[in-house]
């Protein structure tokens, strides 16, 4: 049947359920999703979901584009974490090159950083909707104002709030400018406040306790068998995070805790992201510290790493390397990988495959929200409708990362 | 508008309607991709577009003023979004918003619509990718400005 | 370590697999068609009880065409509520499709998460999955034509492919060449002659009194 044919509700007159669209267009379904519930009264019997609305042809237009410029396509598809699918794919390009053991610590330091600050910033606007969709309006004030201080970082670093393209193959897109670290020591501070104040506005409210516990139980065979991973994984009991199974960027030398609860709800997934927040700002203190030492933030390799714009007028060399970088990019031996970092909403992987050209020929991502939100086909049935909206906000899906 | 002796306000009707209209802009809630975060922001104690008048985003299109089309046009969107425009109450306001919206952006292929103006009649483009809420929050000053001085709008809200 | 500047192979018969450097990413597994559902059984039988991803890569000239990868991972239920999860295993299973016979018996139910999966492939490369139970598009309108992500579909599709790029250019309804006109640009204009001493341009109404 036709999308444009669908009667928005539709009657079955021997069973009395009715079928509801909700969406595309829809406050709660966080981006243009369409959930097709089948109803018999206000319970859910059958949920269908239709995606698509959001596809951009991103993986297409990644085999068009040399190695660096892909970066910045695939920066749009989580929007959320732009900086985390950067991170990924940058990791995978590396791995092909043969020189992730020569990138600086510095630029790993800052990539780090940046990171884990994507990721509470993610969460705040998880933080915030959600609670919109439950009615909690307030909150989302106080968790955007924590990001808009996260985003004002990532702009004076990379030069724009949401794609910065920042994280470059071989390092950093330049230096942390001068000042970042004073801005950042800020936030250091008051996020502890911060955090305070939004605990205390949901985490106890005893109606958000009612909408989210015992709603949306998200067994751990469930969560294997939908590939689930992230903090709905977590909050289900299995305690897998990339960041200590597979580190990468030198994540093995912080010291940090992977949250994990049994429940499954959607009230243990709202824990489960919450302790992740003040986590993922240990980790930023952590990183912070190894800032303090200047040193390169890119690796020494002219044919993969831009040179000083200060050499390129003294050094032919530094000249030819620049036009050769800038006009027809670098060469990627072939070979295939897939390469796995911890995004906000679980296990973003792309598996990239280079013929040796100056184009990737093949980029592949694995979505964590594709994955994470398939399983609302398993846990809706036998929910109340106003549940579904309650589960979809703590599965946190980003539909630029489902439909790509 | 002018201030008579005596207190009283003196001017056209069309004026005070216009005036109301452009105080009180309601969007709805289009939001697509990145730029519908920054759409968002906008909204945030920082850049705060409920003293401009959009106090609420209206989720029904009967309720609505503006849509703004914040993000990227797929080929599965495309009518919907029409559908949706169609179901705005008269009179309604366009914004796209961004690159992707406004032309198609980093995006010149087979799945993204070049522009939402094939499909909808835009009233103001704001260039970004994405645009600061700043650039919105100027879009939703122009588009004031188009209903203060003119064009849809008013006492018989003309579309 | 391998050097930027080896020559491509874009293009050839050569399979980037098995050219790949020694980068320990996952256990890579390749098997024909007719042997991957017994196999990933196996490997599930094995602990790999998590099927992460299926996707798909088009390689034009090679034979076989396709490589679907699937991608798996060691995690069971009973590592609930034990602790943190240590390294798991990691397999990446490639079948080999031909361009004559671009079909694959469904996994949906051994692991449901493959029904999207599948059903993505099945809408950009072309790729028929036996047995599922309802492949139909999912990221294209239904009644769409062609496999976009195949390498013989034009990046711009079909209908767009001739025409030149940029294609906002062909809609701009001020004719080339024309003066700006409209409120900013007189704004502009009157800014700009304020800005370098000169007269400004006469206001062309007066706006009605507020």
């Amino acid at each position: 049947m036709s999308l444009t044919e669908i009667d928005v509700i539709e009657r079955n007159n021997e069973e009395s359920t009715m079928t509801l669209s909700m969406g595309p267009q829809h406050p709660s379904t966080h981006g243009v999703l369409q959930v097709m519930v089948k109803l018999s009264g206000e319970t859910i019997e059958k949920a269908d979901m239709e995606i698509g609305y959001l596809h951009t042809g991103i993986e297409k237009s990644a085999e068009n584009l040399f190695w660096t410029q892909a970066a910045t396509v695939i920066e749009r598809m989580d929007y959320l974490s732009p900086l985390s699918n950067a991170l990924c794919y940058v990791l995978a390009v590396e791995q092909l090159l043969g020189v992730t053991d020569r990138i600086p610590p510095r630029a790993q330091a800052v990539r780090v950083l940046l990171c884990e600050l994507t990721r509470i910033a993610s969460h705040c606007v998880w933080l915030g909707t959600h609670g919109i969709d439950l009615g909690a309006i307030g909150a989302f004030f106080y968790a955007f104002d924590v990001r808009e201080n996260i985003l004002d970082l990532v702009e004076a670093s990379g030069g724009a709030r949401m794609h910065p393209n920042y994280i470059r193959i071989g390092g950093l897109n330049g230096d942390i400018p001068r000042g970042f670290l004073d801005r950042l020591d800020e936030l250091i501070e008051k996020f502890p406040g911060r955090m305070v104040e939004l605990r205390t506005l949901l985490q106890n409210n005893p109606i958000l306790r009612d909408r989210m516990i015992d709603v949306g139980i998200l067994s751990p065979q469930d969560a294997i068998a939908y590939s689930v991973t992230g903090p709905s994984l977590r909050a289900s009991g299995i305690a897998y995070d990339v960041r200590k199974a597979f580190p990468y960027s030198g994540y093995d030398s912080y010291k940090f805790e992977v949250p994990t609860r049994t429940e499954g709800d959607a009230y243990a997934r709202f824990l489960v992201r919450l302790d992740e927040m003040d986590q993922a700002m240990a980790i930023v203190r952590q990183a912070r510290g190894r800032l303090d030492t200047p040193g390169p933030v890119m690796v020494d390799d002219p044919k993969i790493a831009p040179p000083a714009k200060e050499t390129i007028a003294l050094s032919m060399e530094a000249l030819i390397h620049h036009f050769k970088i800038v006009s027809e990019g670098f060469r990627v031996p072939p070979g295939d990988v897939y390469q796995a970092v911890e995004g906000p909403r679980g296990e973003l992987g792309y598996y990239v495959v280079s013929t040796g050209d100056n184009r990737p020929w093949r980029v592949r991502t694995r979505p964590p929200s594709m994955y994470n939100l398939q399983v609302l086909k398993a846990i809706a049935p036998g929910n109340l409708i106003a549940d579904v909206v309650v589960t979809i906000g703590s599965l946190d899906p980003v539909f630029g990362e489902v439909d790509r | 508008m002018e201030m008579m002796p005596g207190q009283f306000l003196l001017g056209k009707l069309d004026d005070a309607a216009r005036w109301a209209q452009s105080s009180s802009v309601w969007p709805l809630t289009m939001g697509l991709a990145c730029c519908a975060i920054e759409m968002m922001s906008a909204t945030d104690p920082q850049y705060d577009l409920a003293r401009l008048g959009s106090e609420v985003f209206r989720s029904s299109p009967r309720q609505a003023d503006l849509m703004i089309v914040s993000g990227r046009v797929a080929q599965k969107m495309a009518p919907i979004i029409k559908r949706l425009y169609d179901q705005m109450a008269d009179p309604k306001w366009v914004i796209s918003m961004g690159a992707c919206a406004s032309s198609g952006g980093v995006f010149d292929n087979y799945a993204i619509v070049q522009g939402v103006d094939t499909v909808i009649p835009v009233d103001v483009y704001v260039p970004g990718c994405p645009p600061t809420p700043d650039g919105l929050i100027y879009a939703i000053n122009l588009i004031q400005q188009q209903i203060r001085e003119g064009g849809r709008g008013g006492i018989f809200a003309r579309a | 370590m391998p050097s930027p500047q080896t020559p491509s192979i874009a293009g050839t018969a050569l399979d980037p697999t098995s050219l790949r450097p020694p980068i320990a990413d996952a256990e890579i597994i390749r098997v024909l068609p007719a042997e991957l559902r017994a196999r990933l059984i196996s490997l599930r039988d094995e602990g790999l009880a998590m099927l992460l991803d299926v996707g798909a890569v088009d390689y034009l000239e090679r034979d076989p065409r396709y490589d679907v990868a699937y991608h798996m991972l060691a995690l069971s239920p009973a590592m609930a509520g034990k602790g943190p999860v240590a390294t798991p295993r990691r397999v990446r299973v490639l079948v080999g499709v031909p361009a004559d016979a671009t079909t694959l018996p469904s996994v949906a139910d051994l692991w449901p998460n493959a029904d999207w999966a599948e059903r993505e492939i099945f809408d950009l490369f072309g790729i028929t999955f036996e047995g599922h139970p309802d492949l139909k598009r999912i990221q294209m309108p239904y009644d769409w034509e062609g496999h976009p992500l195949r390498k013989d579909y034009p990046l711009r599709g079909p209908a767009r492919e001739a025409t030149p790029r940029p294609a906002f250019a062909l809609k701009s309804n001020v004719p080339a060449g024309a003066p700006p006109a409209g409120k900013v640009a007189e704004a502009l204009q009157r800014q700009i002659a304020r800005a370098r001493g000169q007269a400004e341009p006469v206001a062309p109404k007066d706006g009605d009194a507020k």
